[in-house]
Parts: C-alpha cells; structure tokens; sequence
C-alpha cells in the first residue's frame, strides 16, 4: 500500500495527465451524444459575440456579390410569381378562390431571419452558428433554408445563438424526393466535396434523369414539402445493391453563406404528438 | 517568457487561430494549427503539471470557437505532456538549464526536429479524433501530412522572423 502511494506521488504528473484527458474525451463524447451541452460551443455568449463581431466585418467584403445575386433571384422570382398568377387565374373561375389557396400556402409556416457567423465546411463534422436563439423562438429541430435551397436544422440553442446541423455532417438525414417523379429517399453528406451529397435508398424500380431536381419530401415534420435541394448528378449502384444511390450536386453554396431563414410549421407538435403515439 | 506576456500571447494565438488560420484550407486539407507554437515556446524550467494546465487551456478555448468541445484540449495536452522527453531528446551538452527553445537556443536543426515531431503528435492526435475511425486510411494520412508540413511551416517562418529581431 504504501508503495502504491509512493508511486503515485512520484508520477503524479502522470495522474493528471489522465485526468485532463478524461475530462477531453468527456466533452467531446457528451457533445456528440447529449443536446444541452451548449456551453462549450461557439453558441455561448462570449464566444457568439466575437463571432458575430468578425462575421460583421467580414460580411462588408461580400456585399456587392451578395446585392446582385439577390436582385438576380429577385427578378427570377417576381417572373416566376407572374406565371404562377397567370396559370391560377386560367383555372379558378373565382378570383378569391385562388387568392385563398394561395394565403393558406403560407399560413402554415413561421420563418424567422437569422444571419450565419461562425461556418465550417471543411471538417468531417461541420457545424454552423446563428445569431438568433432560444429568446427569438428558435428550438431545436428546426428547419433553416437559404434562398437557394436548403441547409440544415437547428441541433441546439443558446439564448441569443444556435448551433445548426447541416447537410454538410454525417449525422443529418433530411427526407428528400425527386421532383418530377415524386420517388423518394433520404439526403445523406459523407465528406469530401462540400458541393455534393448523396440521395440513399432510392428505390431500383424508380424514373429519373440526370439533371432531375431533388426537393424536400415534407414527410417529416421539420422541412415543408418542395424545397430545393439540388440538381441529380450521377448515379451508382448503393453497397448491398437493393437500391440506387445518387449523387446530388447542391444548390446551397454553403463556403458563402451569410443570411438564412430558420422555418418552422405551425401544426408540428400536433403532427408529432401523434406520430409518437404510433408504437413501431 | 514573464507571466504578463505569455497570457498576451495566449490571446494573441487563439484569437489568430480561431478568426483567421481555420479559414484556411488548400483543397479542404492543410490547415495550419499555429497556437501549439505557444506549447513549443514556454521556457524550459516551466513544470509539466503547469504546462499541461496551460496546453488544455488553449485547446479547450480555441476548441469553444471551432465547436469541437474536448478535440484540440485533448491533442494540446498529449503535446504538453510529451515536451519534456523531447526536448531533453534535442537537447545539446553545453546549454544552459533555463532557456526558451527557439532556434537561438537550439541550432536550426535541433528545433526543427523538436517542431517537427512536437508537431506530429499534436497533429495526429487530432485528426485521429476527428476521422474517429480508420476507415478512410489514406485520406486520414493525407490530412495528417499536410496538416504537419502547413503548421510547421508557419512555425518556422515565425520563427526566423522573430530571431532576426
């Protein structure tokens, strides 16, 4: 015994040594593992702040390209609405018919702004940070899209910042269809190439071309049916060879994004209040 | 290095590291991990408990800004823990007891083979525990050697700058 302390005394660097790296492998098992631990994140207050404030600077060197991609999609949009309106009128006889169809699309989804300040694409397992949090009316799994497609969900909030699960991490699974053929599977990023991910278990006896646009399914309850996601762009035979699995290159340039829009249904507890209820 | 500027330092290196070098990326690899300079550069008498105090330290802060929690502390302190065997391994028979390991005090091939194998081990640890599996071998051996050659190229630009002052 009392050899035993005598060597503990003698190698006690070694003790905490040990120790220090115990409590390493602690933080880094209970953040992959357990939602709350928000504080050794960068959605804790300081690290936010200096965050925000480098993004803040930063955000002014992009402004010109930011400005004419918005008036480009602007433009494209109001065209698009156009038709839309055009193609409504052709088949209500009713105008308040279509002009009711067309408020109820909406009323269904609350979309709060949110700008992104701290983003990382080139690590296996990428995170994002926002700069509104659970006092703005963000919860965790949310859905957060950008103008040109979609992004991630909110894995956890910090008061005034939140952490976003992006397609760009192994451990999101966003349910997707293809657009012109409404066969679905589910969006899967495995590293590599931030600009492309893979659609899994899409089915052998489904139709689909290269160049097909993949959008969201609306199965789950997270994202509304048809927002885009990207463009097919190769297709291989998946491991156990029981379905396809294709390769998605993505709307969403995630190396720029500055502004997103974290959405999230009205009825959704309603929606999975009930699908808890099912016992699988 | 006195307490006051070493606490500076501290600042200055995860400031640097976490705004600027993890933006930095060749073809998504060789990012260069630059704080581990201030593990590299604490004078030689500093005790081992201390300095692995200090390594977990600015890992766990420059780990708080990248949302990593746990990566880099843990990587930072294998390198604490290992820099005294390899300095007394680099070490030359005429040096004084106390110095502050840089080129001036070493030679530049002694600090360069401490920077290097210094370097190796932080950088292994951490992309080891980032991959987490063995897996994708070659790209996790791809990102260790680049991540190396990136860090301990900054090291040694600074350095040479910083001895000709």
């Amino acid at each position: 015994m009392r050899n035993l302390l005598d060597f503990l005394l003698k190698y006690n660097y070694f003790l905490l040594f040990v120790l220090l790296e115990v409590i390493c492998f602690i933080l880094l098992f209970r953040f992959n593992s357990y939602q709350g631990s928000v504080f050794f994140t960068s959605a804790n207050a300081v690290a936010g702040k200096v965050c925000e404030l480098s993004s803040g600077i930063a955000r002014y060197w992009g402004l010109e390209e930011v400005n004419r991609r918005l008036t480009a999609r602007n433009v494209e949009l109001e065209l698009e609405v156009e038709a839309l309106r055009r193609a409504v009128d052709g088949y209500a006889q009713d105008s308040t018919v279509a002009r009711h169809l067309l408020d109820r699309a909406y009323d269904n989804y609350h979309v709060y702004p949110a700008r992104v300040v701290n983003n990382s694409i080139a690590r296996l397992n990428n995170y994002m940070t926002l700069d509104k949090g659970s006092d703005d009316g963000i919860r965790p799994e949310m859905g957060v899209v950008c103008g040109n497609g979609v992004v991630g969900i909110i894995y956890m909030t910090g008061p005034h910042h939140s952490i976003v699960l992006p397609v760009l991490n192994p451990k999101s699974s966003i349910s997707c269809k293809i657009r012109r053929t409404e066969y679905f599977g589910f969006l899967k990023w495995e590293g590599g190439n931030p600009q492309y991910a893979y659609v899994k278990d899409m089915p052998r006896h489904s139709e689909f071309m290269l160049g097909d646009t993949i959008v969201t399914s609306g199965h789950s309850a997270v994202f509304p049916e048809g927002i885009p996601v990207g463009t097919v762009d190769d297709m291989v035979d998946s491991h156990d060879g029981l379905s396809y699995l294709l390769r998605v290159k993505l709307f969403t340039d995630f190396a720029r994004l500055t502004d997103v829009m974290v959405i999230t249904s009205v009825r959704k507890e309603e929606r999975t209040s009930l699908e808890d209820r099912v016992e699988f | 290095m006195q307490k006051f500027q070493r606490i500076r330092w501290f600042v200055f290196l995860v400031l640097v590291q976490v705004l600027v070098l993890n933006y930095v990326h060749i073809n998504h690899y060789a990012t260069p991990l630059f704080y581990i300079y201030f593990i590299l550069k604490v004078d030689s008498d500093i005790g081992r408990k201390n300095l692995m105090l200090w390594a977990f330290a600015l890992g766990l802060c420059v780990d708080v800004f990248s949302n990593t929690p746990g990566m880099n502390a843990a990587a930072s302190v294998l390198l604490a823990f290992c820099r005294p065997l390899l300095l007394r391994s680099q070490i030359l028979r005429g040096s004084p007891d106390v110095f502050e390991p840089g080129i001036r005090a070493m030679g530049f091939s002694h600090f360069l083979r401490y920077a290097f194998i210094g370097t190796l081990v932080h950088v292994g640890m951490l992309d080891v525990l980032d991959a987490f599996s063995f897996v994708h071998m070659r790209a996790l051996l791809f990102a260790v050697v680049s991540d190396v050659l990136m860090t301990l190229f900054c090291i040694v630009c600074v350095e040479l700058v910083r001895r000709r002052k």
